[in-house]
């Protein structure tokens, strides 16, 4: 599943390990999402959503949308 | 307590359940070793719940139960045939796991049971085989585990690095 977490973190000037403690997470599992090798639980994706403040199809893209786009 | 410390202190505790393994060998007292160990765990158990830096999380969660599960499909096949082995062994003998007795001897009052062996040394019988044999398995799927964790932690992104790191 693709994402644009790095380009959110780079809009609102935050490291991964940042971002890992809002979040709660570990920095290598900012990490494993950012690079595509896990994708987050539901609950973690809107989490992260939330945080950003935007829509979870902003920041994930999965599919023909991830093609699309 | 910071993450290497908690590291650390698990290498002294298996440093000193060594020590205390060779004590309760030489001691001849095999509670010493199965107290310690217990308490080793609870010890780390303890201290891995003060831990201030973040070690686990849904990922990582997942991780440890992907490999556990593939340790467990792997091992109770391996556990299965060696224990198949074993009980074929035993009860191919005329009285199961011991031997048959002796005629006994219609003139004798008294029954004596002598070992010829050395009294000394501890025959290694079918007691000490299991159980070593118990510690072989218990150790292949230690070794299983921890490959299988490897591989999943290598799968999500266990040991990455990235511009930030470096």
């Amino acid at each position: 599943m693709k994402n644009r977490i790095k380009v959110y973190r780079a809009m609102h000037d935050l490291t991964q390990e940042g971002l890992a403690n809002e979040l709660g997470v570990t920095r290598q599992t900012i990490l494993a999402i950012e690079k595509g090798k896990y994708d987050p639980s539901l609950d973690l994706a809107f989490k992260i959503a939330r945080f950003f403040g935007v829509a979870i199809e902003e920041i994930f893209l999965y599919g023909d949308t991830a093609e699309r786009k | 307590m910071k993450r290497n410390t908690f590291y650390l202190l698990a290498g002294i505790v298996a440093l000193a359940e060594v020590g205390i393994f060779w004590l309760s060998v030489d001691l001849e007292r095999p509670i010493l070793i199965q107290v310690a160990f217990v308490l080793g765990v609870l010890l780390l158990y303890a201290a891995r719940r003060r831990v201030e830096d973040r070690i686990e999380d849904e990922r990582t969660a997942m991780i440890t139960q992907k490999a556990a599960l593939r340790t467990l499909e792997v091992f109770w096949v391996v556990f299965f045939a060696v224990s198949l082995g074993g009980a074929v062994a035993a009860f191919s003998r005329p009285l199961g796991l011991r031997p048959p007795h002796p005629p006994l001897d219609p003139n004798a009052t008294h029954m004596l049971v002598i070992r010829i062996t050395d009294p000394d040394v501890l025959p290694f019988d079918l007691f000490g085989r299991f159980a070593v044999g118990q510690l072989v398995l218990l150790c292949l799927m230690i070794f299983l585990y921890v490959g299988f964790r490897m591989y999943y932690a290598r799968k999500y992104g266990e040991w990455d690095t990235d511009e930030e790191q470096d």
